[in-house]
């Protein structure tokens, strides 16, 4: 159903409300739960590789080790990193946690970070043409693409992108720029310099490298191998987590997307609207929500995404509600059932042709 | 590439070194210094993703003490006493970090309120013996009926176990005693609560050479802080005079004319210190200049910065772009990453709509609007969105 302009700046009205509602509420809750999850993953964090080494006792330590340190990863980069560098707790004025600063344990640097996805995603999202995250250059999520013969085997290159994930999240800002291969786009415009982008990607990339499987190896003595080995796994597990949490926020079955004539001078009430159709919900115990980052509650995040995100659940109902006055689809169900239906869209488009999910 | 840049100006820097050792031109501790601190810095990047370890150690030594900046030192509050109705003074005992202070300078204090680390300079106010004796200082603030960080420090400072705070800073203190064989008077002006670096100042002085006289401009006497000590001071010490001066009663002060009054008196030998308003400090400054007084004798801080900033519509934003300084007129309502755009700066912008946080930059001082949730700022330091705040005092904006 699509809505008029007087409907659309109800809508945007109403979501402004219901913003408002919680961003004037902001203080020590929100401090004191922030904090709480850094105090939590630098624990994980640091335990997780000294059991690694303690692996020599028995193997059962390392592998806790594995999963602390996997888990330290996982919270670093989801409910802290994503939404710090989403600006939620800029309002604390606190060093460690301020957007401008902060850096995070993962491949992809945080300036390329806040380039790609706070600015191009999040103000382009599931427009075709101009939102690289649907698909990401890789897979044909929609019919909006021509068919290639490598989507045929693209089911395979999703596994080896999910399994390498961290290192697609932190090339996708130079493959957008054709820092290596292929020709400019002549309507991209960017402030940063090929050397620039050079000098982040490696620079990062370098470090966490050199972190995982120089130095921490080096200074377990005699069990380098194990903690090298466990310092890979945990990376992979991160990895295999976030690339999840992520396609099932935006590639379910029932995602729209949209075309460039769709949103040119847009209002805010057709962002708002846009943002509904592009992003999918999934359900879970509280634990789960705090592991993704609380992108469980997709939608919201796309709505507001600068607010602290454990008030997604508590909006959400709200949300629900006005999505459903408006006729608007709100998409969300279970995390095995979401899953199941980006499986099937990811085999779907595998092949040529495909029902239209142009909103 | 990065790593490899890294690379080569590490080996770079050791031949130059190298090379400037052997010549013996540079002292070898300094360059050992720098060389140290980016070696860390970039170990602390590796190890930490942060500039500093402390910054990734801080969540875990820090977590029953949330008010404890990242960035300043710890200090205990041991007492607080209200000297006036508007005026508290707190007593604190800086960690051992803390590199002690010169009486007269200023520090910035931190608290966390509501979440948040909001900030306010003050002038220490206790005496450089407090500090040595007891390693403890006090600061004095006057409670700001519209002020976020004194009115927050007045309601919790009963619960409150700590403050954070910076180094002392400024240059506002008394002279050596270079021109002491000239027995150069000094003469000094307090408005309201400019007396605290005064205080501090008169209280710390070991032995007096010279003669000191002090103006104290209050409302009425009942707002003077200090004013029994003064008076002992001055009853104890023959080379020290106190001037109360009640402006509701007496109007306000003309410095030149009242020093005139007193014979043997020669402006041009004196040394001033000034510590009041702008507004104030100004007028006397120029006031001596004519007559003939060196702009090197007079000395001022700043107090009670002026709320609301320059009349009119029209602000002025200095934006400090890698140390250069750029003056940019920002016109009410106007956001100030357009302003600087018109003045050709260029600073990172993203949505421009208040969403990306890519314009976030640093505010060293004054108040800005935001313009989607209407809220006025504090005017201490803290980051901003420039693509959603204008100007609403006068600003400095590290960009």
């Amino acid at each position: 159903m699509r809505l008029n302009e007087l409907q659309l700046a109800e809508l945007a009205s109403e979501l402004d409300q219901v913003k408002a509602g919680v961003m004037s509420q902001l203080g020590d809750k929100e401090a004191r739960y922030i904090r709480r999850m850094l105090l939590t993953q630098r624990l994980s964090a640091i335990s997780g590789r000294i059991l690694m080494v303690l692996g020599f006792l028995t193997p059962w330590l390392w592998v806790l080790g594995v999963a602390l340190l996997a888990l330290a990863k996982i919270l670093d980069n989801m409910e802290i990193g994503h939404n710090v560098l989403h600006g939620q707790y800029d309002w604390m004025n606190d060093p460690v946690l301020h957007s401008q600063r902060f850096e995070w344990d993962i491949a992809c640097d945080a300036g390329s970070w806040k380039r790609t996805h706070n600015f191009e995603h999040h103000t382009y999202t599931n427009i075709i043409g101009k939102d690289r995250d649907f698909g990401y250059g890789l897979l044909r999520l929609s019919n909006d693409f021509r068919w290639r013969l490598r989507n045929l085997w693209q089911f395979v290159t999703y596994l080896v992108l999910s399994t390498l994930f961290q290192w697609g999240v932190s090339y996708h800002e130079l493959a957008g720029e054709r820092v290596f291969f292929g020709k400019k786009k002549p309507d991209r415009i960017n402030s940063v310099s090929h050397s620039d982008l050079k000098k982040a990607f490696f620079g990062k990339g370098a470090r966490q490298l050199f972190k995982d499987y120089v130095f921490f190896p080096l200074i377990a003595g005699p069990m380098w191998l194990w903690v090298l080995a466990g310092n890979l796994l945990a990376n992979i597990i991160r990895n295999l987590w976030t690339s999840t949490v992520i396609f099932c926020g935006h590639f379910t079955a029932d995602v729209h997307t949209f075309t460039q004539q769709q949103c040119e001078g847009e209002s805010r009430g057709h962002w708002y609207y846009r943002q509904i159709l592009g992003s999918s919900n999934f359900t879970g115990p509280r634990w789960f929500h705090i592991l993704t980052g609380h992108l469980s509650c997709q939608i919201e995040h796309h709505l507001f995404p600068d607010m602290p995100a454990l008030h997604y659940l508590t909006v959400a109902p709200q949300v629900q509600a006005i999505a459903k006055k408006y006729g608007i689809a709100y998409n969300s169900g279970s995390f095995l059932r979401q899953y199941a239906t980006v499986v099937g869209r990811i085999i779907r488009y595998s092949f040529p042709g495909g029902k239209a999910t142009a909103a | 590439m990065c790593f490899q840049d890294l690379e080569v100006e590490f080996y770079l820097f050791l031949v130059y070194n190298c090379a400037l050792k052997i010549s013996g031109r540079t002292s070898v501790n300094k360059t050992i210094s720098l060389w140290g601190q980016s070696l860390y810095r970039q170990f602390s990047l590796m190890l930490a993703n942060q500039p500093k370890l402390s910054y990734y150690l801080h969540p875990l030594l820090r977590w029953n003490k949330p008010g404890v900046h990242p960035d300043y030192h710890s200090a205990r509050i041991v007492d607080f006493r209200w000297e006036t109705d508007q005026m508290l003074s707190v007593w604190l005992e800086p960690a051992a970090s803390w590199s002690g202070f010169t009486a007269g300078q200023h520090l910035l204090v931190t608290m966390m309120h509501q979440g948040r680390y909001i900030s306010r300079s003050f002038s220490i106010s206790s005496s450089a013996a407090l500090f040595t004796q007891q390693k403890q200082i006090r600061i004095s603030c006057r409670i700001q009926p519209q002020g976020e960080f004194t009115q927050a420090l007045a309601a919790g400072i009963a619960a409150l176990p700590h403050l954070s705070i910076s180094d002392a800073m400024g240059d506002f203190v008394l002279e050596p005693k270079a021109n002491s064989a000239l027995e150069q008077s000094i003469v000094m002006v307090a408005a309201g609560s400019g007396i605290t670096p005064l205080w501090s100042m008169l209280s710390s002085l070991r032995c007096w050479t010279s003669p000191i006289v002090l103006f104290y401009c209050v409302k009425t006497a009942v707002q003077a802080a200090f004013l029994t000590e003064l008076n002992q001071l001055a009853a104890k010490q023959p080379l020290f005079k106190v001037q109360l001066i009640e402006t509701a009663m007496t109007g306000r002060l003309n410095l030149v004319q009242r020093l005139q009054t007193h014979t043997n008196f020669s402006l041009q030998k004196a040394l001033y210190y000034f510590c009041g308003p702008e507004a104030m400090s100004r007028q006397f400054i120029d006031d001596l200049i004519q007559q003939g007084v060196s702009a090197t004798a007079i000395h001022t801080e700043l107090f009670g910065l002026a709320r609301g900033g320059s009349e009119g519509p029209v602000k002025q934003a200095l934006m400090i772009q890698q140390g250069k300084v750029i003056s940019v007129d920002v016109a009410a309502g106007v956001p100030l990453l357009q302003a600087a755009e018109q003045q050709g700066l260029s600073p990172r912008f993203g949505c421009r709509i208040g969403v990306c946080y890519q314009c976030v930059c640093q505010k060293k001082s004054g108040q800005v609007l935001n313009l989607r949730t209407g809220q006025i700022s504090g005017d201490g330091p803290e980051q901003i969105q420039l693509c959603i705040s204008a100007a609403h005092s006068d600003l400095q904006i590290e960009l």
